[in-house]
């Protein structure tokens, strides 16, 4: 047995005199193993560790016990010391004398026992511990930026600096996500695909950045530095090499009746259509459901009508492989459907919108040509706006979204602009403007003469039909006073913000945790903001939860910023030493570790029929270790043997 | 009896209750030196097996102390830890050893009163139970 070298420090008064260390060093001297036993004043200073190598090197030991601080405050430390002294640092074990003996009690002899239990723990553990290797593994270093939104983007544009390659890949057939479609952002009144516009334009021009529109994600295999990724284009049947956007097409078109989901349908589209005006890339595309010539038929008036011979009916779906090294995940929000609160109307009666809707109405090119106009081409003398429709509230979404008050905000302000005459009325349960800037928004509001009511849960407000308009049964803040009614030509009902109808479909395909929201699940919900459990995977924007466009910005230049600082090209990735191994000739194959592992780490070899535990995923917590029924798994440095010697030293 | 110490092994987790028990140090609290640490890396850690070791080299009491419902470093590792308590709650009695022996705490890094509390009653109970190995004479005389 390879001698063990123990080493006894005073920390100065703060072990020396409150326990006494003769009597370890005495108790210690005939353990099994122990060669040396060695006492200093301050091992963690310079000239203790000097020490430390000095001992380690002259008297030939290979292990060693430090009887001294937590291992939380220098385990590394004297990690140091042993590679430095040319020992594995795996071959160590501290005893925590200080925060956990010294300083717990007043009494010195109980001190001393209690310690001379720690040390002959440790020094019996150290006889079970064995060398571990630090491996290093090649790693890729391309990246998948899952989502064009503003969140997706900036991953990518902070990725694509100083030459690093990305893939974007975006479901819809255009860049920008939901903010570009803004005609106006809070809480300064941007427009926002002014706004977004120069950074659109590098995402598309960038040589570094390879963007996948009409594109959806079908598989991922592997892990950290090595994932295998399948990604299926839809056929768009406009070549884009060809094609310059001049709409040409569209006008031919003979179906003219398709319900425009960029507007939630409150206009048509043709069946080959651009996304919204302004979309980017500047191309159109052809809806297979609606296009005749899908149906049977032989239409080829797109064809005949484009002027540079881009439409191509062959056009077939693509399925690529790329490998990355690290995915970002930036898949975004839906819209709560607000017609889900039965009370509020939405669906059933004509003049109730969502937010989203009169967002449309809003925009110089959208529906209505900016015009706020009731469905019989009116504009409506009275507006209220419903907050919180679906948010905080039990049956619905138990959260707060964050934006859509501020955003109420700005739809009153712009109403008040449009229809200065228009009464409007703001009702609401919570007001919530958090940050820099966006009360102020709603200062402004107030003073153009909004007329604010509160009530203690919107999702509780009636709203009837009334003639062409609405009428509002408002309850009162407190349950028992008189309800509120109110007429309004039209009502607005603020949605928040739900995951993606994706994120479950990609999580699940990833391995990555969602939330009791079904949003992707932080690595910490603090501190790894925008880590999830799955090492390599990043989340950033509203698929991690609601977030503004200032928040999704910061994460996803966070989450690019991670995987810079850990993916460098050229570099190996050095793994965790102490994970998790399976003994093939004892693992019965039985498959429990897989289904305990939080990490996805552990597969079947399918050959042998015994689990395999990947060392890039794997975080040693060993939970697998302490599942398995044959003893198969270990979860390594904290092996059943280590322990086992460490609780027998404890009672000795 | 009076003079008994029970012996207590605890299995804490790296992340928050072992870093509950460094903090109850740094502030210098006082408890009883028959509480002994084994850190594990996570309370899923945990193994029955460990238990049941510490038991039969001789501990009369055994604690489990990991994160928080909800705050496990390793996502749902302490959820994997209260589940094994429970099964251990059910098979300790068929060894003879009364469930009261075991216990579980969540702790979190802040906690050290909490920490301390939890060991001080913990220890309060066992000296109430009495030795677990009766042969064990010298410990129960206080001497050991």
């Amino acid at each position: 047995m390879a001698p063990t070298a123990l080493f006894l420090c005073e920390c100065g008064p703060n072990i020396g005199e409150r326990l006494r260390i003769g009597d370890l060093a005495a108790a210690a001297a005939g353990w099994e193993g122990v060669k040396l036993v060695a006492r200093h004043p301050l091992l963690c200073s310079a000239e203790g560790r000097q020490y430390v190598e000095e001992e380690l090197r002259k008297s030939g030991c290979d292990r060693a016990v430090f009887g001294a601080c937590s291992p939380k405050e220098h385990e590394k430390t004297f990690r140091g010391c042993m590679a430095a002294a040319c020992a594995n640092p795996f071959m160590m074990q501290m005893v925590n004398l200080r925060e956990q003996c010294a300083w717990t009690t007043d009494d010195v002899a109980e001190a001393t026992h209690k310690g001379i239990d720690l040390l002959r723990a440790g020094a019996r553990r150290v006889l079970a511990q064995e060398p571990l290797e630090q491996k290093k593994i090649d790693a890729e270093s391309t990246v998948l930026v899952v989502g064009a939104g503003v969140a997706g983007m900036e991953a990518a544009l902070t990725l694509a600096q100083k030459g690093r390659q990305v893939y974007v890949v975006e479901k819809q057939p255009c860049v920008g996500g939901f903010a570009n479609r803004l005609a106006e952002v809070c809480p300064g009144m941007e427009c926002g695909s002014c706004m977004l516009e120069p950074k659109l334009d590098r995402l598309l021009h960038s040589d570094n950045i390879k963007v996948l529109t009409y594109t959806e994600i079908d598989e991922v295999l592997g892990y950290y530095g090595n994932f295998k990724v399948k990604l299926r284009t839809r056929p768009r049947h406009v070549d884009p090499g060809n094609c310059f956007g001049c709409d040409e097409c569209v006008k031919a078109c003979p179906v003219t009746n398709v319900r425009n989901e960029y507007t939630d349908g409150m206009n048509t589209r043709r069946a080959i259509y651009f996304a919204y005006p302004g979309a980017l890339p500047n191309l159109p595309v052809i809806d297979h459901e609606s296009c005749l010539r899908f149906k049977g038929q032989e239409c080829t008036a797109c064809a005949a009508a484009c002027p540079f011979q881009a439409i191509d009916y062959k056009q077939e779906e693509v399925v690529t492989e790329i490998s990355v090294g690290a995915v970002v995940l930036a898949t975004g929000f839906r819209p709560f459907d607000v017609s889900r609160v039965p009370g509020l109307g939405h669906g059933r009666i004509p003049e109730v919108y969502s937010s989203i809707e009169f967002e449309h109405m809003l925009n110089t090119s959208g529906p209505t040509g900016g015009e706020i106009r009731r469905k019989d081409g009116t504009a409506p003398k009275s507006i209220a706006f419903v907050h919180c429709a679906g948010s905080l509230s039990a049956e619905y979404n138990d959260y707060c979204s964050g934006t859509c008050c501020t955003n109420t905000m700005k739809l009153l302000h712009l109403a008040h602009k449009k229809l200065p005459d228009a009464a409007l009325t703001d009702v609401h349960g919570e007001l919530v403007y958090p940050g820099k800037g966006q009360v102020d928004l709603a200062r402004e509001v107030a003073k153009e003469g909004v007329q604010f009511l509160r009530t203690a849960d919107p999702n509780r407000v009636t709203v009837t039909a009334s003639g062409k308009g609405c009428k509002l049964v408002v309850p009162a803040v407190n349950g028992s006073g008189k309800a509120t009614t109110i007429e309004a030509d039209m009502v607005v009902l603020a949605a928040g913000m739900e995951p993606g109808t994706d994120t479950v479909r990609l999580a699940s395909m990833l391995g990555v945790t969602t939330d009791r929201f079904g949003f992707y699940k932080e690595g910490h919900n603090r501190l790894g903001a925008v880590e999830t459990n799955i090492i390599g995977v990043q989340i950033a924007g509203c698929g991690r939860g609601p977030a503004d466009i200032q928040g999704s910005v910061v994460q996803g230049g966070a989450a690019a910023g991670r995987i810079l600082s850990a993916l460098v090209p050229g570099e190996k990735l050095e793994l965790e030493a102490a994970v998790a191994s399976a003994d093939e000739d004892v693992c019965g194959g039985c498959k429990m570790c897989i289904a305990v592992c939080p990490y996805k780490a552990i597969t079947t070899d399918p050959a042998k029929g015994v689990a395999v535990v990947n060392a890039a995923l794997c975080q040693g917590c060993g939970t697998c270790a302490a599942t398995c029924p044959s003893g198969a798994m270990q979860a390594r440095h904290f092996t059943n043997m280590a322990l086992f010697a460490e609780i027998g030293g404890l009672i000795r | 009896m009076s003079g008994f110490k029970p012996k207590i092994v605890g299995f804490l987790c790296n992340w928050c209750s072992y870093a509950g028990a460094d903090s109850a140090g740094n502030r210098k609290m006082t408890y009883p030196a028959e509480f002994e640490v084994v850190r594990i890396m996570c309370s899923g850690r945990a193994d029955p097996q460990l238990v049941l070791k510490a038991f039969s080299e001789g501990a009369d009491g055994v604690a489990v102390f990991g994160c928080h419902p909800g705050d496990c470093h390793y996502k749902e590792g302490n959820y994997k830890a209260f589940t094994r308590y429970h099964l251990l709650r059910k098979l300790l009695p068929d060894l003879g050893i009364p469930a009261e022996r075991l216990r579980l705490e969540w702790i979190s890094a802040s906690e050290a009163g909490r920490f301390v509390e939890a060991v001080k009653e913990f220890h309060a109970r066992l000296v109430a139970m009495g030795p677990l190995h009766a042969n064990k004479k010298d410990r129960e005389a206080g001497n050991g």
